[in-house]
């Protein structure tokens, strides 16, 4: 039965997961834009049922492993995430009967661990900060392969990092569902640069369309802690990634994440969370110096996930919270 | 392997893989992650703890050679069997087993080229969560190593004099004192800062970081002997911030490069930064 969308009734959550008849919301920006001859939308990826862009690859890559035979009452998923994908694929698997397994960094916000054990993962925090050095690899990809290596029995890792699903969950919906949205106007698509499924899958259909839409990638500077997204110097995990597909990879200091992040819930009404916000600013310095276009961001979640590592960064936050 | 001054204490994960299992091979894994071992490790492998294990639990110190000997003969190791040992992070706790079992005497101990890491994504190669039956042995170290081992006397003597080489495996902001230690760390220092005269070579220079395997002997030669100047007729003392990650530059440099004089000093920044009046570099 097709989902009547001004009534909003859905038979199951699985009926709420994003597609081009039920698209996530374009919201336009006014107060932040430089430009007003500049349409710059958020897309809000919030609006999916647990919370992030997620959802998307979360559900392609189970339904992959439905159809393939390869889950069971038995045997689950194992996953390496900083807690969006966790969450997503926790919440998904275990609605469809699956156990769920999550590797995290340690690094990751408390709200999320909560969050991925009230979702009913099994949760494997790691301890990332022994003596960092570069190129030490991703701790949580290998413990997460571990666990599929060793017990095969009870668990499958997607592994978001390298599965196409990933990749193809943007081309049919994400990309679809901004070119609908749009009408075909749009000119700019943002978006940062994580297992990189996004910038990939939203950059080829767009190009497909229209191979004059610039797709511009938003990264952190080096050292930073805003979670979910990866430094170009971090991507060697990301097998993903093609650069060819990108117009621009802008650097964006990861501290104004946090300080954008602010100005959005008070300027816009629009609470994201960091890493929406460093894509926002990349976009605001794009439309600086194109005054004209139509731009779509991907808001990849909401802040209420990092009310901590709001507090972190911006102290002044924490003022007042206790008596 | 081609070129490595002592090939024979390298082993590569298809080497492992052919003699699982065979009688007077241990296989032991040592990681950072002390619980990667329990998530998954090689068929037989034994797991070294290296905060219980592999130091003193009294003491500063490494293990005693009766602690020692009970950890072997707990493993059920003989003196006779060749030890292959194996971990996370581009073997750097695996570095750290290594030396302690050559300080102890231990005649033929091997690393597995590329570590844990290695083996884990190569498809043909297994993991298991299976306990290994172990029958234990009576192991008796008969002869310890100490020219293996600098300690803070001899260090102090070297300090800033140019008759040895020095070199610092920490991180270039733990090198010149902008950090006393990498955040987050619970060993620290009073002070930042490097030995006089010490060379900066991150330990993790020595691998290629696609697989963790060791860098090839020429790399190994450009970057230690020429970029970095140890001199090869000196003797040469390697140190980090608590002696682990300074156990695979010392292995990098005794073996692969084959320099003859080569100590880890494991009491390392967290013993010499925090003297009094002992001099410092920035």
């Amino acid at each position: 039965m097709a989902v009547d969308p001004s009534k909003r009734v859905y038979q199951s959550v699985f009926e709420l997961l994003p597609s081009v008849e039920n698209p996530t919301p374009l919201v336009r920006l006014h107060k932040l834009v430089p430009s007003e001859k500049f349409e710059l939308y958020a897309k809000l990826e919030w609006v999916n049922p647990f919370g992030s862009v997620k959802d998307r690859a979360a559900w392609y890559m189970l339904r992959e492993l439905e159809e393939k035979g390869q889950l069971s009452e038995q045997r689950g998923v194992v996953e390496a995430s900083s807690g969006n994908t966790g969450l997503s694929l926790a919440a998904l698997a275990r609605a469809r009967g699956y156990r769920a397994r999550v590797v995290v960094p340690n690094k990751v916000p408390m709200e999320k661990k909560v969050l991925l054990k009230i979702a009913g993962a099994e949760l494997d925090v790691l301890n990332d900060a022994l003596c960092p050095a570069p190129g030490m690899g991703d701790g949580s990809i290998n413990m997460a392969k571990t666990h599929a290596k060793a017990q095969p029995d009870r668990y499958v890792m997607p592994n978001q990092y390298e599965n196409e699903q990933n990749v193809r969950a943007h081309y049919e919906t994400t990309g679809p569902e901004i070119w609908k949205q749009t009408e075909g106007r749009v000119t700019h698509f943002f978006a940062s640069l994580g297992t990189c499924g996004t910038v990939m899958g939203v950059g080829k259909f767009l190009k497909e369309k229209n191979p004059k839409i610039k797709i511009i990638a938003v990264q952190p500077s080096e050292g930073h802690d805003v979670p979910g997204i990866r430094n170009v110097a971090q991507l060697d995990v990301a097998k993903l990634f093609d650069r060819t597909l990108v117009d621009d990879v802008m650097e964006i200091d990861h501290e104004l994440a946090y300080r954008r992040a602010v100005d959005l819930a008070q300027s816009e009404g629009l609470l994201a969370g960091p890493s929406a916000a460093l894509i926002f600013e990349g976009a605001r310095r794009v439309v600086e110096r194109t005054p004209v276009g139509v731009g779509v961001m991907i808001f990849c979640d909401n802040v209420f996930k990092y009310t901590s590592n709001m507090v972190k960064h911006l102290p002044e936050l924490g003022e007042g919270t206790s008596v | 392997m081609a070129g490595y001054a002592h090939p024979e204490v390298l082993v590569e994960t298809g080497w492992v893989k052919e003699n699982l299992g065979k009688p007077g091979i241990k296989l032991v894994e040592v990681d950072v992650d002390t619980k990667a071992y329990e998530a998954g490790h090689i068929p037989g492998a034994i797991g070294f703890n290296w905060q219980t294990q592999l130091q003193d639990q009294v003491r500063r110190d490494i293990p005693t050679k009766e602690e020692m000997e009970k950890v072997l003969g707990s493993a059920g190791i003989s003196p006779s069997d060749t030890i292959v040992v194996y971990g996370d992070n581009h073997n750097w706790f695996a570095a750290y087993a290594f030396w302690i079992l050559k300080y102890y005497g231990h005649k033929d101990v091997r690393l597995m080229n590329g570590g844990r890491a290695k083996w884990l994504n190569e498809d043909d190669k297994k993991l298991t969560t299976e306990k290994v039956s172990v029958t234990p042995t009576t192991y008796q170290v008969t002869e310890t190593h100490p020219e293996l081992r600098a300690m803070l006397p001899e260090v102090l003597a070297i300090a800033g004099s140019k008759s040895s080489n020095l070199v610092d495996v920490r991180s270039p902001d733990e090198f010149t004192g902008k950090v006393i230690a990498p955040p987050g760390m619970s060993e620290t220092a009073q002070r930042g800062g490097h030995i006089p005269g010490a060379k900066s070579v991150p330990w993790s220079s020595a691998v290629n970081t696609s697989d963790s395997t060791f860098k090839s002997v020429e790399d190994l030669r450009e970057l230690y002997l020429k970029q970095k100047e140890v001199q090869s007729g000196k003797p040469t003392v390697a140190y980090c911030r608590i002696g682990e990650r300074s156990s695979h530059t010392w292995f990098v440099l005794k073996y692969l490069i084959g320099l003859e004089n080569v100590k880890n000093y494991d009491g390392s920044w967290t013993e010499y930064g925090n003297l009094v009046a002992a001099p410092i570099e920035k």
